[in-house]
């Protein structure tokens, strides 16, 4: 037994050793352009989270990009969903086997400026002179904090109203003209909601999953901040604002709807949600704008889809404005400089017309660049979903300032996920809007406060 | 229950069998059902129990969209060696807290028990950073390693060996066997249930898992089939019908293995009683 | 029993020998990663994983004062106390009702324990589909016997109860195959014997079956509260630990923290309890309830 102990003593002292690491360095050690005269690597690896159609578009592009050279060989490779493939950079990056690129969800910013993992794309914008005057300013705003560009926006997306014409019809609503407002889309909802005879509802007039970016979507466009510090733009968010009169306004429409019986509640399952839609339980929706293409199809013949405008306060100011979500990928310092230098051709192989275009028709996503939409397969795009229209008007009229580029927070998920109980607290009558709201903003500062210890 | 039954009272029995066994089956059925109905077929009110235009388009895209003939693979390759090598151990380790005598017996096969009690998800987070360590992400030995010694299998071997009648293992110890002989030639062939019942045990449970598998490949191509079906998931564009295509292809191995060694799991308990 | 070899050291090695592979796979993936989760909870750490400072049992004191540490245990209480009891009575039901000796019986004892061959992910899933409040199958039969619709994952009560069926039925197989086992070694002659004293079916069933199946339930008690305190995907899939945390068993929190907030110290710590927690519940199953078990 004795001899079972010390060898016990040595594993743990082993195991204690490797692994362990020393204290934490400081923050931000962004990556240095590698010099322009290195040559790019041969072969690089960029993971990414697209499955399905949109994960045949990604090997469309990097089939593309490897076609159209011969220096350099991307390999794709698809690690589940975002939360997932970050979990995962994590344990990669501790055994050195980061990948050269890789996508990173919209709100894995704070935490990928904060890893000192990252060559900033700026760098390599500064570099090169490369020129961004043509980029969609409400993409490229989202990532560029501090006047510094860390990521290449990659797929973008934001929310708009999906709605059922034909119910409209029926409802004697115009059909062209969708609810503006909050206070529209209660009364719309209110007309548009069926019942049978025995007073079960056959079709909701809304629904809305609980869903935290739905949230901090109706924040934007309500001109409120979400975290302090400029939405954490200006420096370092210190703790959340959204527990304000704005956030209690859109909970308490929320919560009204659904009292009423004319708005649906789908709970977490977004899947659930958008089948809802296709499936005529309800007659409007709010969703991703990257939804548009699967609702066409599933409806078709079915009833005719309209969009429009993610509803705001009848009294937002006129600087709300919707914020991009999506993804967006970086480029990895672990990596030697070739492989940088390989990454950044790639990315700007990613970011030209003809690509976003491309992608574009094959994915719904926005595409990034405005010549993009000059381009054959975005003009064929326009013809085919002419509803896409509403979400591209929505984001060139959205002015730009902190509340529509969106926040910045090293602990977003966990506060998205904070604020689904927030409202689950709300809408199941455990807890009145402003209780809710403040008690989820306290837990999310608490958070904060952590992770600004470590990360200081 | 007794033997002579009424026609009456057998007629009963069967329809409750049947009955019982359509309501645990059920969503397999439903599953099955769904993988040959088309997207919008689906997405419908009421929902549709049997598909109008049956379609393989689903399973054609489940072929399309993921690897899945590697996932089997994969997935078989991780089982089957997860079951040889805790066949090897649970043998080894069974063997001798029945035939030997030594110090510490018991509480080494407390210790063995024990690790029943521990919880994977308390040791899965140091666990992935030694296999990283080690260097093992993205392989079969990482992916099937850490599951090679198991206390279930252990204790249900030795209460299989404890069932051997004393004379056989006297009679091979006077012939002069030594302990590795008498495992092989007398104990291993008289528990040949409790062996297939580890093994099956063992193989299902490995093919089962997600967690470890999500955590432990990068590669796509290293994957197993459970990580497959969750990845059928997430796409922006919600397909049930895929989804259940893809169920059924990963299930339906699981499935027909469950029917071969079924007699096999029972008897093995039987053999293996847990009576204390 | 007794090998005869010589002196107590060459018999324990020699047995160590045997045992030495189990006890090294043991040592490396069990007992040392339990140390070094220990270890990490003594420490905060970065959200790439890194230690920062030494936390010391703060991290504890923390968890042990949270209102979600006491959440969690609730819900990962009563999730048990639904799903393991429930579970294994109606195995045995199950299993008394396919332990006839009929022609054709193996097809209906297939069919009944083909859940072992459902991984959870996939279970999940398939109940999500049935689960689902306006397209599932479950409200649209309720509907038509004239029901509301139940918000089967919506609502924080039902929400644990119908994460409770699908793991009940995700067990079910199993459960089933062993309960066959122990019904198939209880003696035909004790039945024939009671039916001739005039027993009724109730009092075969509670007197004989029940006692002597008793060894097999008790250790379908222990592995099944084992896997359902352990249980992840399930609540991954179908409800995310929610509505309103109802379902965040320790387990999910443990993920969260881990895996989604990035709180690897933090994380470990409960790490730790969960399995402490573990540890104590069986012990004491063995302790009060298995002297109860009726050995032959």
């Amino acid at each position: 037994m004795r001899r079972t102990l010390t060898l016990v003593t040595a594993f743990v002292l082993a195991a204690a050793a490797c692994g362990g690491g020393g204290p934490a360095g400081p923050g931000e050690q962004a990556g240095k352009a590698p010099d322009k005269s290195v040559q790019p690597a041969s072969k690089i690896v960029f993971w990414h989270s697209m499955s399905g159609v949109n994960g045949d578009a990604v090997n469309r592009m990097v089939e593309n990009f490897n076609k159209s050279q011969s220096k350099i060989t991307v390999e794709a490779i698809f690690q589940g969903a975002y939360d997932d493939s970050l979990s995962k950079l994590n344990t990669a990056l501790a055994s050195n086997s980061a990948p050269t690129i890789i996508q990173v969800f919209d709100i894995g910013q704070r935490f990928m400026i904060d890893s000192g993992e990252i060559v900033p794309v700026q760098a390599f914008v500064d570099r090169d002179k490369y020129d961004t005057s043509d980029f969609e300013p409400a993409v490229i705003n989202y990532y560029r904090v501090q006047n510094t560009l860390y990521s290449m926006p990659f797929n973008s997306s934001s929310s708009i109203l999906y709605y059922n014409k034909e119910a409209f019809k029926e409802a004697g609503l115009d059909p062209e003209k969708p609810p503006k407002t909050f206070e529209e889309v209660t009364d719309y909802a209110k007309k548009l909601t069926k019942k049978d005879a025995s007073g079960q509802t056959v079709r909701y007039g809304f629904h809305q999953s609980i869903y935290g970016w739905l949230f901090e979507q109706y924040m934007a466009v309500s001109g409120a901040l979400y975290a302090d510090n400029g939405n954490g733009r200006d420096a370092r968010a210190g703790k959340v604002v959204f527990n304000d009169a704005k956030g209690k306004t859109i909970l308490d429409w929320w919560k009204a709807g659904v009292d009423g019986g004319y708005f649906w509640n789908p709970g977490i399952d977004n899947d659930g949600s958008a089948n809802a839609f296709n499936a005529g339980k309800s007659a409007m929706y709010v969703e991703s704008t990257a939804r548009l293409r699967g609702h066409i199809n599933a409806t078709a013949g079915k009833f005719t889809i309209g969009t429009g405008r993610y509803p705001r306060p009848a009294n937002a100011p006129a600087d709300g404005g919707n914020i991009i979500g999506g993804a967006s990928v970086y480029i990895m310092k672990s990596r030697p400089a070739e492989e940088q230098q390989a990454a950044w051709e790639f990315v700007k192989f990613i970011a030209s017309p003809p690509t976003q275009s491309q992608f574009q028709a094959d994915t719904g996503y926005y595409p990034i660049r405005k010549a993009a939409y000059d381009e054959g397969p975005s003009k064929e795009w326009a013809a085919k979903y002419p509803q896409f229209l509403t979400a591209v008007d929505q984001i060139r009229q959205a002015p730009q300032n902190r509340a529509t580029n969106g926040a910045v927070i090293g602990v977003f998920a966990q506060a998205r996920q904070r604020i689904q109980k927030a409202i689950e607290e709300v809408l199941l009558g455990k807890s009145s809007t402003k209780d809710a709201l403040d008690t989820a903003a306290a837990d999310v500062n608490a958070a904060i406060d952590k992770y600004n210890k470590t990360t200081k | 229950m007794p033997v002579r039954v009424s026609p009456a009272r057998r007629a009963l029995v069967y329809l409750l069998l049947a009955l019982a066994s359509l309501a645990v089956v059920f969503p397999l059925l439903l599953a099955f059902s769904y993988s040959f109905m088309s997207e919008s077929e689906i997405a419908t009110y009421p929902p549709p129990l049997l598909p109008r235009a049956p379609t393989l388009d689903n399973y054609a895209r489940v072929i399309a969209t993921i690897p899945i003939g590697r996932y089997l693979v994969n997935s078989f390759v991780v089982s089957a060696l997860v079951v040889l090598g805790q066949i090897i151990t649970a043998s080894l380790a069974a063997f001798a807290f029945v035939f030997l005598e030594f110090r510490w017996k018991t509480a080494l096969f407390f210790i063995f028990l024990s690790t029943l009690m521990v919880p994977w998800e308390a040791t899965i987070i140091p666990n992935y950073m030694t296999i990283r360590d080690l260097g093992w992400l993205d392989t079969y030995q990482g992916l099937a390693v850490p599951f090679m010694a198991t206390a279930f299998g252990t204790f249900l071997l030795r209460q299989s060996f404890l069932q051997i009648p004393r004379d056989l293992r006297d009679a091979a110890v006077i012939d002069g066997a030594g302990p590795l002989r008498l495992l092989a030639m007398v104990v291993i062939p008289l528990a040949r249930p409790a062996l297939g019942t580890v093994a099956v045990y063992g193989f299902l449970s490995t093919w089962n898992q997600y967690f470890w598998p999500l955590l432990v490949t990068n590669q796509t191509l290293m994957r197993t089939t459970q990580i497959g079906v969750v990845q059928l998931r997430f796409e922006e564009t919600l397909r049930w019908g895929l989804l259940m295509a893809g169920v059924m292809m990963i299930a339906l191995p699981t499935l027909a293995l469950l029917v071969l060694g079924q007699r096999q799991l029972v008897r093995g308990l039987t053999a293996g009683a847990v009576k204390g | 029993m007794t090998f005869p070899v010589g002196r107590a050291t060459r018999r324990l090695a020699i047995a160590l020998v045997f045992l030495a592979p189990s006890l090294v796979l043991f040592a490396a993936f069990v007992f040392v990663p339990l140390t070094r989760t220990l270890y990490i909870s003594l420490f905060f750490t970065t959200p790439t994983g890194r230690l920062a400072a030494f936390a010391g049992l703060e991290q504890y004191v923390e968890l042990l004062t949270s209102a979600l540490f006491r959440s969690g245990i609730l819900a990962s209480t009563l999730f048990a106390l639904y799903a393991v009891p429930f579970g294994i009575a109606l195995a045995l039901l199950l299993a008394v009702l396919a332990n006839q000796r009929l022609r054709g019986i193996n097809f209906f004892r297939t069919l009944m324990s083909s859940t072992i061959a459902v991984s959870a992910a996939v279970g999940s899933l398939l109940f999500l589909m049935l689960y689902n409040p306006s397209l599932g199958l479950l409200n649209y039969l309720l509907s038509l016997l004239g029901l509301r619709g139940i918000a089967w994952l919506q609502d924080p009560g039902s929400a644990v109860v119908s994460l409770s069926v699908t793991t009940m039925w995700l067990v079910l197989g199993f459960n089933i195959i062993v309960l066959l086992a122990g019904l198939q070694g209880v003696p035909e002659e004790l039945y024939e014997a009671a039916k001739l004293d005039g027993a009724s079916g109730a009092m075969l069933f509670f007197r004989i079956t029940v006692p002597l199946v008793s060894p097999f339930l008790f250790f379908l008690l222990v592995v099944d509260t084992i896997q359902v305190l352990q249980a992840f995907t399930q609540i991954h899939v179908l409800t995310r630990g929610g509505p309103v945390d109802a379902t965040r068993t320790i387990v999910y929190s443990l993920y969260l923290d881990a895996f989604q907030n990035f709180q690897f110290g933090f994380a470990s710590a409960q790490a730790f309890v969960l399995f402490l927690i573990v540890l104590v519940l069986t012990v004491l199953q063995f302790r009060y309830i298995e002297p109860r078990v009726h050995y032959q």
